[in-house]
């Protein structure tokens, strides 16, 4: 169980390494900045989880450290995004980042078949699967929000680049493809459906803000190989301003 | 794997008491004891076995007792407390009210007769005493439902 566990956040590190690859303009501070938010938020969602669970971390401290008995993947989301806050204000960098974290977020997803974990509620659906030993076929709900956050992925990196939009649309996106797959999805709650559409309506606020006060577009600040333009020649024409 | 699928056939029509106030014996594993006892069979039955020392039983037990409070009236609960002492095992009880029945194994004899290891084990046995599925380590209330509805799509 716990190498399965593994084998899904090394998907999720690999996929959210290979987008941060083919970022432009990405910097030596960026992966330690997305590791140190997915830590903290690994941290707090594993503190969440317990005191949700009626565990009380300071009477028992050793529970933290075993991941496997639950994220509480809300508070873990949280941290992450506030961490990542603390560690920049920086609109450019945050906006950099926001198409690499969906992609971390799909490689989660997609981890469910080292797992074997993807299935959800029962379907007639030509591509519907069974478990093994059984005949009541499924929806692959969690390969649909891996496809779909991977393709969330690729259309946030395509965005222009009015500040804060990518992430706007980053957490609009993800809240979006959880909240749209969450009917299929097993359930005794109904799922943290409110978060998920705190994130959405959080996300297009954002993203509609920036667009109402777009400018200025951060990424001018970036020549087309993504390096920083010079302070002296921010059309990049060799031709220092007046 | 017919025998032990009867075993619990036979677990799963027990009619014990839940225990879970402190101080209380939880009921030994018996086979015979549990013949004699038995009242009623024929329903899918979700058997976790855990124990009190066991840090990710703590996360899993509240999720299983609401799993208990949504689907008892199609499924029955059981608990195997294994490799445990009485006094810590009714505690852990008692702290999530746990309203199912459970026994005390210390030797963990069916965890090792179905070829277990370890703890949590959630085994789900559907009503002809097919095991469908054996989640070994803590499982997540997604997992658990999907499991659930399995049991009950099988009968």
């Amino acid at each position: 169980m716990e190498f399965t566990l593994l084998w899904a956040a090394l998907t999720a590190v690999a996929l959210g390494w290979l987008a941060l690859r083919l970022t432009p303009g990405r910097s030596a501070g960026d992966a330690d900045r997305l590791m140190g938010a997915a830590a903290a938020g690994l941290l707090a969602g594993r503190l969440g989880a317990m005191i949700l669970a009626g565990v009380n971390p300071i009477t028992h401290p050793l529970d933290i450290i075993i991941v496997r008995a639950g994220v509480d993947t809300r508070v873990a989301a949280a941290a992450a995004l506030v961490t990542l806050l603390l560690s920049t204000r920086d609109a450019i960098i945050i906006d950099r980042l926001a198409p690499v974290a969906l992609a971390a977020l799909a490689g989660w997803h997609g981890g469910c078949v080292w797992r074997g974990t993807c299935l959800g509620t029962a379907s007639n659906l030509p591509w519907a699967m069974a478990q093994p030993g059984s005949a009541v076929t499924r929806h692959p709900v969690e390969i649909y929000a891996a496809i779909g956050l991977a393709i969330g992925a690729w259309v946030v990196s395509r965005l222009s680049a009015s500040p804060w939009l990518k992430t706007g649309a980053a957490l609009a996106i993800a809240g979006g493809v959880r909240l749209l797959t969450q009917p299929m999805r097993p359930s005794l709650s109904g799922g943290p459906v409110g978060w998920y559409l705190a994130a959405l309506v959080i996300g297009l606020t954002l993203a509609g803000w920036s667009q109402l006060h777009g400018h200025p577009t951060p990424d001018s600040r970036l020549d087309e190989d993504g390096a920083p333009a010079r302070l002296d020649d921010p059309a990049g024409d060799g031709q220092p301003q007046p | 794997m017919k025998r032990w699928g009867l075993v619990l056939l036979l677990l799963a029509g027990c009619s014990a008491a839940p225990a879970g106030t402190p101080g209380e014996q939880i009921p030994p594993f018996d086979l015979a004891g549990f013949q004699d006892s038995l009242t009623s069979y024929g329903r899918p039955t979700v058997v976790n076995v855990w124990a009190s020392w066991c840090i990710p039983c703590r996360s899993e037990t509240p999720l299983l007792v609401e799993a208990h409070h949504v689907f008892s009236d199609r499924i029955d609960f059981i608990g195997i407390d294994v490799q445990d002492d009485q006094k810590s095992a009714a505690a852990f009880l008692a702290e999530f009210d746990v309203p199912y029945p459970n026994f005390f194994d210390p030797e963990a004899t069916i965890r090792t007769a179905l070829g277990g290891r370890g703890v949590p084990i959630t085994y789900f046995i559907a009503a002809d005493g097919t095991i469908v599925d054996t989640h070994i380590g803590v499982i997540d209330e997604q997992q658990l439902a999907l499991q659930l509805d399995e049991l009950l799509v099988r009968g």
